[in-house]
Order: C-alpha cells, then structure tokens, then sequence
C-alpha cells in the first residue's frame, strides 16, 4: 500500500534544540507540523506536468521553502512531508537543499521525513495515513506546501491549548486572515468563496461552505451558539492546529477528502453526532495565503515585491546561496545581474547572471537566474523562471513562462499566456489572446506532443496544452464547476467574478431574510430568520434575476441620499457576470419598480395612492429615472419603450397580493408619471396599446383596460389642451 | 503562564541556552535566521553577536593567531550579510577581531623581553596618562594591570573624560600600527592562553554592551537641567534609562513623540510604562504626534534620540522621523543630544543602501485594505540617516563626546585593518 520513503532522520545527537532544553520539558512540548506536499488539483498545469507545484519558484524561491522557513520561524521542531505525484523531485529537493536536508547540522529541525503514500488520491488519504502511522502526538499544526506566512503562531497554539485543556473537544483551530469589505486583490484571486460561520464571543466555527461564484449561502438554521457572524471576508491560508481528535475523526469518515469543502463543512454539520468543536484564529495583522492557484500565485508575488509580507523580501535572502540586495525603484537584484544602460526596471526582481538588453522595460516582474532578455523587449507583470532567453522586441505581459523557454524576435505574449519548460516559441509569433494560450511539450498523459506550427511558428517546439475533460461531474453543476475549474487554472482576472462574491451572499436561502447592504460582513441571530418569506417569491429562481431585482429594490429602499449610480453599477456589474440578455434586464427593472410601487401602496408603508406610488418609487432617488431611460428602456425607439411598458405591465401582475384592479390603477399611474418624466414617450405608450400581447389573457386585459383614459388623453392631447382629463385618470 | 514559556518561538535567549549543547555551525546558521527575521534586531543585535563570537573562538579549531582571525572574519562578514542593516554587528566583530590582534601582540610582548618600539611608546603614553581623573570608575574590573600598553589604553578609554580625551587624540595613530606590525610572529604564541584571553576579553565586550544604558543614564543629571522641557523621539531602552535616572534627580517635563499619528492610541500604550514611572518621580509627560512637532520645537529646551549607529563622520543612524526632529531642533537652534553606547560607533561611512532600508508596508497601511494595496505602493523607511551637522552632543558610556573626538574613539577601538574586514572573502 503506502511506502515510507527515505525517512533518513537526523541522528538523536543533532536534534540541537531540543537536546539539552527537552530535558526539563515535557516530551508533548515539541511542535509538530505536517506538511501536505500535493495538492491533488490541476491549477498550475501545465507546469506542474513536470514539477509540483510547491517546487514552482515564486518571486525566484521555490514555494516549499517559504513554508519551511514559516514553519521554522514558529519553533517547529519535526516536520513530516506528505507528497503523492512527484515525490522524487521533492526528495531530492529537501536532500540537496542545504538547510532543510535531515542530516544537516543548520537543519532548524530535529526531524524532517518525507512520507510517501503512492495511492493517495486526496488530502483526506495522508490524513488517515497519518492517523495509521501515529508518529504525531500532542497538538500538531497541519499546513499545505504553498504557504506564505510570516505570521507568529504562539498566540494561536496559547489558545488553542487553553482551549483543549477546557474542553477536549476543542480539537481544532483554524489561522484566517481577514482581508476587510472592499474588494481586495487576495479576494478576487480565489473563484471558490469560503463562507465561515463564526461565533462572535469565541470564534468558534459553526459552519462552512463554499461557493461557487453564482451560488448562493444558505444559512443552517440548527446551529448552535447565539451570536455569530458570517464572513465572506476572510484568507483561508490553511494553517489548522490540530489534536489527534482531528484524525481520528478523518479515519472514521473515509470518503472525506477535502479538508474544508468535505471534512469541515462535514464535521460542523454534524457536530451533534461527533460532538467536536472547530474554533477559528482571525488575524487581523500579519501576512498568510495559500499560493493555491495561479491568480493567488500573482497576487503573492505582487505582495512580496510590495513588502506586504516583511520580512519575507528578495533581500532577506532567506535560501542559502541567494545574494538579493534592493536597489532603487523598488527593485531587488541579485549579484551578476546585468542591466543594461537604456533600460527601466522597476518593481522587479531579477536573479543573478540575468541580463537585460537595451531599451528593455521590465515592469512588476520576476525573472529567474541566467536569463537573457534582449533589446526593446517589453515584461509587465509577468514571471520568467530561470534559464529563459527572451529574444529583441518582444513583448510579455501578464505571462508566465517556466524553465528554459525560448521567445523569439519580435514574438508578442498576450495577458495570461502560460508558457511550460523548454518550449520554444519562433520568431514574430502572435500567441493568441482569447482565451490565451497553455503551451506544453508534453500532453495531459506526460506523453511529449507533437509541435504545433502554426501556434509556435517553424523552429518552435511545443503545443496546446489540451485540458482533460471530466465527465463524471454532477449534472446541474457541470457547468457551474467547470466554469470555476477553468476560472481557476487562468492567470487573468475575469470581469464579472468581481462584483459577483458580496451579492450572492446577500441572497440568502429564503431569499431574503436579511437586507443586503452589500458588504459580505452580516451579523445576525437566528431569531429574525424568515421574516417574510416568498414575499419576492414569484421572481424566477435564475440567479440573475432574483440578484439584480434584490439589488434595485433595495437601493430603492434605501433611505440615504445617496446616487442611484451605485446600485447601476453593481446591476451592470450583475449583467456583465451572468451575461444577461435587454430582455432580462429590462425583466428586472420592471419587476423592481413595480415592486417598489406596490410597496408603497400597501399599508405597512404608509398606504399611497397609486398616484403617489408611483412618483415616489421613480423620483425619490436621484438619478433613477435616467437609469431607467438609459438600462431599462435603451433607447429612443417607440419598440422599445413598449417593450418596456409591457414589462411593467406584466411584472405588476405578477405581484402578489395586489388585485389586478389595483394593479391596474398603479400601471396607468406608472405610465402617465414616465410620460411626464419624459421616459415614455405618446408614441411608445400607444404602441404598447396597440401590442397584442399586452391584451394576451384575462388579466392583462383588464390592467389594461384602466389605462384606456391614460390613452385617451394622450391621443387627444395634441389637439385639445384639456386638463379635465387628467382628474380622471386617478379614479379607480 | 508567561507567554514567553509556552511560545515554540525561536529567540535569541533560548539560543543563548542552547549555545553551549548544539554545533557551532548550527548555532550560527540560527542566529543569522534570527535577524532575517527580525526576530533579534536593534539593540539586541551588539549583544547577540558577542555572544556568537565568543561561541565561534571557543569552539573553532585553530591553531594559529591568523586562523582564529580569519575564522572571525569569515563569520563576521556572514553576520554582515545576513543583516546589512545592523551595522553595530559588524562593529562588534571588528572590536573581537582588534581585541584577538591585541592579544597576540601581548602575548608575543610577554615573550619578548625588549619588546617592539611602538609598543613601548604607548606604554609610556599609558603611564603619563595614568589613572584616569574623571570621578566615575570604570565600571568594568580590569582583567589586566594598566601597564600593559594597548589593554591599558583599552581601558583608560572607558573612564576618560573630554578632558584626557584630547591627548590621546595625537597618539591615536600609534595604537594603530603598533597593533598590526607583529602579526607575523604572532604565530608562535601559545594558542593554549590565548583562547582564555580573548574568551575573557569577549566577556568584558559583553559587560560593556551591557552596563552602556546605566553608564549613559549616569550622565542624565549633567544633560538634563531642572525645568527642562524635553523632546524624546521614540524613546528607545536607552532613551528611556535615561530619561528614568535624570527624573530621579530633576524635575523637568519630557515631550513623548510617536510615529504613528493614525494610530496614536497604540502608540501611548507603547509609552505607558515608562510614562508611568517617570509620573511616579513627578515629571510630567506629554504625547506628542509627530506632525506637531515642529510647533512645540520652540519651547523645547533640547531633543534626545538614541542612535543605531555612529558613523565616522559624525552623521547618525536613527530611527525614522528622528532626523525631522533634529532638523526642526537646528531650525530653531535647540541642542540635539544622541545618545548611544561607544560600541555603536561604526569605523565606516554612511550609505544610501542602509538607510534606506525600507520596511513592512503594512505598518502604514493595512493589508486588509484592498483599494489602498492595489493603488499605493508603500515605502516604510525604517532608519533615517542624521547628517552630523544637526547633532551637537554624542552622550556615550564613557561621557559626553563632540564630532571631533570621535576619531579618537573609533581609533581607540578598532585596528585599521579590521576596518574593511566584511569585503575579505571568507568560507567557513
């Protein structure tokens, strides 16, 4: 089954630190850390085709050594190495690295083994390994291969064992870094939303979920606890303090294999059967995050080059053998580096015996050691790996490309081009820009593939890198989960995950049991639940919709003064992540004013006359109007504005408990208060009069039959200046 | 339970502990990851490397004076390395690395009866400046008798006031050269006393390092004057002795001054302690933001910073915003007093690379904050460099010092040779 491989402990006498200190402490006093080496996913292929990913160099250190160096950092003292693919490459890594080599006398560890289990197929298999092995005693600290941290853990492990010894049930802790409301780069890096359920006066974690980006949260009524947040805000960096309790309860479920989308949300779920409590460790200072994917990968970087992770920059030197030194600009050089004179480099971070050409501009990037950039190339935001040759009047942005790659003369490298090892692109190749390309030489089964001319030109060697298909998903999550997948493989940002995270949350369950005030911070007790529940209901379920139509009612709401230009924006934002169709949007418009409308009639606000209704739902917030004009209507045309009218008429309708007489009445008034508004014009309304569909059935008949004075009025209102009319139209 | 006990957290005292039961190579490499991560830094950092270098002479092989030199020096200049923004480590190596030459040459002179021409000359020095007339004893016990000439100026050096400073200031290149001629025959000393010597010589470092805030808070009552208003600019360990001893024997008001305008909650609770002691001695204390400065700069009667380093032309490494204080105090002529031990007094010049060191961006903005970490890049520079124009007193342990002794000092404590010991390559 599993084979332990090469376990080449450090001999007794060189476990230093413990040496003489241990003898007065207890033996559950050394810190033990486990380190999963393999992350079982596919988000850095294709690079991870040849190397695992906690191997990748970020900001030129390979990830596994910023995990050490954390877990170092904290005092750890015997670490055990799960790795599944690519075990070798992490062996000979740790046994050639000069300090985390077992035998090594610097080690900062007593003990480091790698463990090998060959038939793992997920996190959940080394966990239960590890259950079996029982190397681990005492409270132990679980952390992934792509950590960066320099976060100290003592207060969080305080805890976590004043909190065991209260309680043996307390068997886990989890570090979170909160990273605030406003949307942060870290944030839109992820695709899959963690959503934390945590107790206000112990941070405890009551439940966990994640979503996809369109799904929405659905609150477990059942849990436990009085007061308790729920929070979209937070890093999961994947630190968890654990006690044996935490394997055991793998072992007992053996089809757990995520440690958080299954075994949290699981073992919170459950909590009455198992009776174990999660607690959580919110840091608000510090840096931690998981290089989990290739956009965190980015914003790592980025955060490295900007100093958010001090001490851990270039200049720290912190692998034996760099030599990084910080030069102006926000630079760091390590020695040998050649610029030359007419070059720019700034924000960079360039690695020793690289040169860069003349008129070169490297831009927010890392290039590894040995590389050669020629003259006139251009690099923004972009990481170039070791022994790369970059050749004149190229242009890279936004890219990544690994391990002895070659770019021709003149070769443009759109945003978000993967480039994987030894490729070669030819000279004044145009890579393509949507979506962009993965170049690999070896297919998905680790089989060299045949070179694509047309993609890398005459003397490249190399191809598209073919993402494998799964056919074993879900049926109605197919496409969600593969969307994500892909979302998540990507090195660009896509426009409409961005707005979606806080909106979707808002949208709970009962669709709207709490008001959404667009922040992902929502504090709550279980007692206002279901206030008023399906009082939205007829809208359709499609996530669009029901979203867009929450929003504008309650931007209409709302009883600041603010602009309506926020609520526009996010609806824009909606329509642009969900890629709504005019008809939808104008659906949603229509449906929202008309709820607003029917609001104000009822009697809970305050009973307006239709009139009334309707000039407050359109003018009490500035800036309304020409949202309607401009998104709802779009456009001058007369189609269009009937269009409209008949979205108005039909979303009134489906308004419960408003009479169709009333309803009636509350439509002609919306009507005449857009005329007046200069909306709808004479000729819209009467083409919306004159519409078949707008007299379909029973009901839109007689809606629409109350607006016949409205009609009226309007086709004599160019020939007679008659007021008289306009008493009329109020009468119901 | 102290924090401290249950905290997994490497520190430089549990290495001190550990000092003596792990390998020497291993004690180094965690002492250099020490302050890579900052997890030693400032003033601890003197100390630190004392400890270390005691570790290194008592432990290396070496058979010879030239191999424990070089032995030093190779480790120095990786300490060096790893921390280019601690200068004081490099000069603590280069005060054991004079402190080894010292002590070869001796023991070379014990053997030769006649001893060298220079080293005589010095003697005579030694004597003629005898027993030293400042009132204050050396707080240090004299390992040796004073007739010894390079010990003897070693040692006067600590107790002597302004007075006697001047007259070693023309001898100041004899200690120099007499130190560095007999190092070729220097290997056919007995290595068996020269470790202990050299051991014992490390110890006396460390004593001073130290006993250098008591000695400098000493001085509190000559600097500090009763009703003085007081300028303290993020007051350091030091700063804070001696704002302690002078408010045991003066009534005066000290002017706090954060850094952190934004957060200035934080930054009074940083201050509390010591806030509270000196209200306990009855002098009152004033917080100040670091923007207002200037405005209470003309009733302030003078500022004190304590320095990182002193660099040979005078000019100082400071916590930054410290050089904003001074330039307002030379703005509206107020006296600016640094203090810092003599072991802060670095043989070399100031450079753009150290001071501009620059720090974690999140002290000034919160990671948290994901509109400003998109848009801003953040520079925390963590030194700012004092040009030696704005400085009018050194307040050191061996007293009060003006720009123009320092050359005295660093030539009593440092062998030319030593001076640029960090570019010699080393392997170890």
């Amino acid at each position: 089954m599993s084979s332990k491989q090469s376990g080449r402990v450090a001999a007794a006498s060189k476990s230093k630190k413990s040496g003489k200190s241990s003898t007065d402490e207890k033996a559950e006093d050394v810190l033990q850390a486990v380190v999963i080496a393999d992350s079982f996913q596919d988000r850095f292929k294709p690079f991870t085709l040849e190397k695992p990913r906690c191997l990748l160099p970020l900001a030129g250190v390979p990830i596994i050594e910023y995990t050490l160096e954390a877990l170092a950092a904290n005092g750890v003292q015997e670490v055990y190495i799960y790795c599944g693919a690519h075990s070798e490459e992490i062996d000979n890594y740790i046994h050639e690295s000069a300090r985390f080599n077992p035998t090594s006398i610097i080690s900062p560890f007593s003990t480091l083994e790698l463990i090998r289990v060959t038939d793992a197929t997920s996190v959940g298999d080394f966990l239960r390994d590890l259950d079996k092995r029982a190397i681990v005693s005492g409270d132990f600290i679980v952390v992934h291969g792509d950590l960066v941290t320099n976060v100290p853990l003592a207060d969080a492990l305080a805890k976590h064992k004043k909190r065991r010894e209260a309680n043996r049930d307390a068997c886990m802790t989890m570090v979170l870094r909160s990273i605030g409301v406003e949307p942060h780069r870290a944030a839109k890096s992820r695709v899959i939303q963690p959503i934390f359920v945590v107790g206000l006066d112990d941070g405890r974690c009551l439940q966990y979920d994640e979503l996809l980006p369109g799904e929405s949260f659905d609150l477990d009524m059942s849990i436990p606890g009085e007061d308790y947040e729920i929070r979209a805000d937070l890093i999961d960096c994947g630190i968890d303090i654990c006690t044996l309790d935490i394997l055991a309860l793998w072992s007992e479920s053996f089809d757990y294999e995520l440690p958080r989308r299954n075994f949290l949300h699981g073992v919170l779920k459950d909590w009455e059967l198992n009776g174990k409590m999660i607690y959580t460790e919110i840091l608000d200072e510090g840096y931690a995050c998981r290089a989990s994917n290739l956009k965190l990968y980015d914003c790592i970087t980025k955060d490295i080059i900007g100093r958010w992770a001090f001490p851990i920059v270039p200049e720290s030197n912190f692998v034996h053998g760099q030599t990084f030194k910080r030069t102006m600009e926000g630079s760091c050089f390590e020695d040998g580096v050649i610029t030359a004179r007419g070059s720019s480099v700034k924000s960079s971070i360039i690695g020793s015996h690289s040169s860069v050409g003349d008129k070169t501009a490297v831009h927010s990037s890392v290039i590894g050691r040995r590389c050669k950039i020629g003259k006139n190339v251009t690099i923004k935001e972009s990481y170039i790996w070791d022994d790369v040759t970059i050749e004149d009047g190229a242009t890279i942005e936004h890219s990544i490309i690994a391990n002895s790659a070659a770019i021709g003369k003149g070769v443009r490298v759109p945003n978000g081009t993967l480039i994987s090892f030894r490729v070669r692109v030819g000279d004044g190749q145009k890579l393509p820009e949507n979506p962009p390309a993965r170049i690999s030489l070896l297919t998905e089964g680790k089989m060299p593939s045949p070179t694509d001319a047309s993609l890398v030109g005459p003397e490249g060697i190399g191809s598209l890198y073919q993402e494998p298909v799964d056919e074993d998903e879900d049926e109605e999550d197919d496409q969600k989960v593969r969307a994500a997948a892909l979302e998540e493989n990507s090195l660009m940002y896509s426009l409409g995950h961005l707005s979606l995270s806080s909106l979707s949350i808002s949208t709970l369950a009962s669709q709207d049991a709490y008001d959404s005030d667009g922040e992902s911070n929502i504090s709550g007790s279980p007692g206002p639940g279901v206030s008023s529940p399906g009082r939205l209901s007829p809208f359709e379920p499609d996530a669009f919709h029901g979203d867009a139509v929450h929003g504008l009612v309650d931007a209409l709401r709302a009883d600041d003064n603010e602009d309506f230009d926020s609520a526009k924006l996010e609806f824009m934002g909606l329509r642009l992540a969900n890629n709504a169709s005019d008809a939808s949007m104008r659906r949603a418009i229509a449906v929202a004013f008309a709820h607003r409308a029917a609001e104000l009639m009822s009697p809970e606000h305050g009973g307006l006359e239709p009139t009334k209704a309707a000039e407050r739902a359109f003018t009490a917030k500035k800036g309304a109007v020409k949202f309607i004009s401009e998104v709802g209507v779009g456009g001058d045309s007369k189609m269009l504005q009937a269009e409209f009218a008949l979205a108005l008429q039909k979303a009134l309708l489906g308004i419960k408990g408003l009479e169709v007489l009333r309803a009636g009445a509350l439509l002609a008034a919306m009507l005449q208060q857009l005329y007046n508004l200069d909306v709808l014009e004479e000729d819209g309304i009467l083409t919306w009069w004159a519409d078949k569909r707008a007299g379909e059935d029973d009901n839109l008949n007689k809606v629409k039959e109350k607006c016949r004075v409205l009609v009226d009025w309007l086709e004599n209102a160019d020939e007679e200046d008659d007021d008289d009319d306009e008493d009329e139209d109020d009468s119901d | 339970m102290a924090p401290t006990h249950t905290s997994h957290a490497p520190s430089m005292e549990k290495l001190v502990k550990s000092l003596k039961g792990q390998p020497l190579e291993a004690s180094i490499d965690a002492f250099i990851y020490l302050l890579k991560r900052r997890q030693v830094k400032g003033d601890d950092c003197a100390g630190a490397t004392a400890h270390i270098l005691r570790q290194v002479v008592a432990k290396s092989k070496w058979h010879d004076v030239e191999q424990l030199l070089f032995k030093v020096q190779s480790v120095g200049s990786r300490l060096v390395g790893a921390a280019p923004h601690e200068p004081v480590i490099g000069n603590i190596v280069r005060r054991v690395l004079g402190l080894i030459r010292d002590e070869a040459s001796e023991e070379r002179n014990a053997e030769d009866e006649f001893g060298s021409e220079s080293a005589s000359d010095i003697q005579t020095l030694a004597q003629v400046t005898g027993p030293p007339p400042a009132a204050r004893p050396a707080p240090t016990p004299l390992a040796r008798p004073p007739t010894l000439a390079t010990a003897a100026s070693f040692h006067a050096s600590k107790s002597k006031s302004m007075f006697n400073l001047l007259s070693v200031v023309d001898a100041a290149s004899a200690p120099l050269t007499a130190a560095s001629t007999p190092l070729s025959q220097a290997a056919h000393t007995s290595i068996n006393s020269l470790r202990p010597e050299v051991l014992d010589g490390i110890e006396e470092i460390l004593d001073e390092i130290n006993q250098a805030d008591d000695q400098i808070a000493g001085f509190a009552d000559i600097q500090i004057h009763p009703g003085d208003y007081v300028l303290a600019y993020l007051p350091s360990r030091t700063v804070e002795r001696f704002l302690i001893k002078a408010a045991s024997r003066r009534k005066f008001t000290v002017l706090f001054v954060s850094l952190e305008d934004s957060r200035s909650a934080a930054g009074e609770g940083a201050h509390a302690a010591l806030r509270k002691k000196l209200d306990a001695h009855g002098v009152n204390t004033i917080s100040l933001a670091s923007n207002g400065l200037m405005a209470y700069m003309s009733r302030i009667n003078k500022v004190v910073f304590s320095a990182k380093v002193v660099y040979q032309n005078g000019g100082l490494l400071v916590d930054s915003g410290a050089s904003v204080a001074a330039q307002a105090a030379k703005a509206h002529s107020k006296p600016v007093i640094a203090l810092g031990g003599v072991y802060k007094f670095c043989p070399e010049d100031p450079s753009d690379e150290i001071a501009g060191e620059t720090g974690d961006s999140s002290t000034y903005v919160s990671y948290a904050d994901g509109l400003k970490v998109d848009a801003l890049e953040v520079e925390n520079t963590v030194a700012d460099y004092v040009p030696p124009e704005l400085v009018d007193v050194y307040l050191t342990n061996l007293g009060p010092q003006t720009r123009h002794h320092l050359a005295a000092i660093l030539a009593d404590h440092y062998k030319a040779e030593d001076v640029g010991f960090s570019l010699i390559p080393g392997e170890v």
